[in-house]
């Protein structure tokens, strides 16, 4: 169902779903968007947070030998391209990690749609910010004024309100096609078939690289950990697959070199995902472009002539 | 609350090793107490617990006890031998595809051989098996106490790149012997080993026309989860331990990293 909700009723609606949940969402700290524990809708910064919201899902420091008690939580300011990484990522571990899966089935997202382009994202590489697939969508169309999406699994939370007349849904649709239009242009369809195995961009890259994993770690859709043991425990660790242990087993490394290794990562997101699971492993939140401290570009990837190559 | 019930498998069972063996100075053979529940070609995650975990092959056949054929290599795999009772969690991944063929060529290089044990022990002799195993010199072949048996269930083919004074057998590496097996173009060939040795085996094979369908190979990376979620053990868009660790040499071929 489509709802249309003033301000007063989208703070109702989250002090609806506290009854049920524990509330997070995201607010600023010094000028840091971070997600943390909030327990009034006023305290929410709708800004995209500095860090993806994965780590609700994918635990860092997490004994995997002891799987935990679920608990039901609701995160408020979850931005699309941050969504999508979810629902790109559960097509290869949902169901198959037993906490990612329990925790992806005891938490909301609430997702807001952006109405512009933000500086640096290119979303509308990947069909834009209104996503298909969502729990609880909102668009902040007019000042006060909220179109909100919702899966059938959440409707009660939404009694009293009024649905969205189509007057509003068209309004939300022009402001999502002046935002594809609007943002910048980069065309990753196909890309699986332009790009090259020995295309001169890795080389370029592990010129520059410092192996510092930023990119991994910033990213909504990288879900590759390693485990640990300490003590009597296994810890889930986030890993990066530019680092030189990522594939390094007693019988020699497979990807010694850095330049290989920065293919693997573009490849893994542009072809491998595609090929076996049917779509990008990217969002164009451009964060791991944003966090870089070398500016490896990753539109630069996509925006690149290989065949001139 | 939605409860879905799921099972935690990244929690290993604990097993009792009821026999320990010394197959070469720094190769060993564990048997633990239950039954190997799995088929020849298939791994599992040993565990010590404060080391970690370790990718290991299935050495047994699934009438057997489990066993695993261990290199003393890494910080996992130097302590199990030490331990009384280990951590083990699987089978995971597929098999050799025995059922599907009447005439089989196995070539096992170096610490490759244990799921070729399995299989030699899985067939019983039912089905036309060849092996052929290389070792770098007679002290690195392991399960010599078998060989006499192993003899009954297969035509075995022995080699080792260097021999040594007490060693009678075949000089060379193992594509050097893939021309002796009699009728090769309607066979099917499981590889195990070396990267550089699977791929000179598939080209001889190639050259005897033996079908690229009719070729598997079996790929080694860092399978840390076992399950398809960790990421470590891609091969292009394949993850070896869910895919694999078995491939159509015809799937893979393309795939540039196939022989690292």
């Amino acid at each position: 169902m489509i709802y249309s909700l003033n301000g007063h009723e989208i703070a109702e609606l989250f002090e609806r779903i506290k009854k049920d949940f524990e509330t997070y969402g995201t607010i600023d700290v010094q000028g840091d968007v971070i997600f943390s524990k909030i327990e009034k809708y006023h305290e929410l910064k709708i800004a995209r947070s500095d860090k993806p919201p994965k780590e609700f899902l994918i635990g860092r420091n997490e004994n995997v030998l002891t799987l935990p008690e679920p608990s039901k939580k609701a995160v408020f300011g979850v931005m699309s391209c941050d969504l999508k990484g979810f629902y790109i990522m559960d097509r290869q571990i949902y169901g198959k990690d037993p906490f990612y899966t329990i925790k992806r089935e005891n938490t909301i997202f609430v997702n807001y749609v952006c109405t512009e382009p933000c500086k640096t994202g290119f979303c509308s590489a990947f069909g834009g910010p209104l996503m298909d697939d969502y729990q609880i969508q909102v668009v902040n169309y007019e000042k006060d004024k909220y179109v909100v999406y919702v899966n059938d699994k959440y409707d009660s939370y939404f009694k009293g309100f009024k649905q969205a007349s189509n007057d509003e849904i068209s309004k939300v649709e022009n402001l999502m096609k002046r935002f594809n239009e609007k943002q910048e242009k980069h065309n990753v369809e196909g890309i699986e078939n332009r790009i090259k195995w020995n295309s001169k961009l890795w080389d370029k890259y592990a010129k520059i690289c410092i192996q510092c994993g930023a990119c991994n770690y910033s990213c909504p859709t990288c879900y590759c950990f390693d485990l640990n043991d300490v003590g009597d425990e296994r810890i889930r660790e986030w890993d990066s697959c530019i680092l030189a242990g990522f594939t390094r087993t007693s019988a020699g490394n497979p990807r010694e070199n850095l330049s290989s290794r920065l293919r693997q990562r573009f490849y893994h997101k542009f072809v491998y995902y595609k090929k076996s699971r049917g779509v990008y492993l990217c969002t164009g939140c451009n964060r791991c472009t944003d966090d870089c401290p070398v500016d490896i570009e990753i539109k630069e990837v996509i925006d690149h002539d290989y065949d001139s190559e | 609350m939605i409860t879905i019930t799921i099972a935690n498998n990244f929690k290993p069972r604990e097993e009792n090793i009821i026999e320990k063996t010394r197959e070469t100075n720094d190769v060993y053979t564990i048997e633990l107490a239950s039954d190997s529940n799995s088929l020849p070609g298939q791994f599992y995650e040993l565990s010590v617990l404060g080391i970690g975990e370790a990718p290991i092959s299935v050495a047994s056949s699934s009438t057997e006890r489990l066993k695993f054929t261990v290199r003393n290599i890494g910080h996992v795999t130097s302590k199990i031998f030490e331990q009384d009772r280990i951590g083990v969690r699987g089978p995971y991944g597929n098999h050799w595809p025995f059922e599907k063929y009447d005439r089989i060529l196995a070539i096992a290089g170096g610490i490759g051989v244990p799921p070729i044990r399995s299989l030699i022990h899985e067939l019983k002799g039912k089905k036309e098996l060849w092996v052929i195993y290389g070792a770098r010199t007679p002290s690195d072949l392991v399960y010599k106490y078998e060989f006499d048996q192993w003899k009954n269930l297969s035509n075995l083919i022995l080699t080792v790149d260097r021999g040594d004074e007490n060693w009678n057998g075949k000089v060379g590496l193992v594509t050097k012997f893939i021309s002796e097996i009699p009728n090769l173009k309607n066979m099917a060939a499981f590889l195990i080993g070396p990267p550089i040795m699977m791929e000179n085996s598939v080209k001889e094979l190639l050259k005897y026309e033996v079908s690229p369908e009719n070729i598997y190979l079996s790929l080694e990376r860092r399978m840390e989860c076992g399950f398809g979620v960790c990421g470590h053990c891609n091969v292009g868009h394949f993850y070896v331990c869910e895919d694999g660790p078995i491939f159509k040499y015809s799937e893979v071929r393309d795939l540039p990293e196939v022989f690292l």
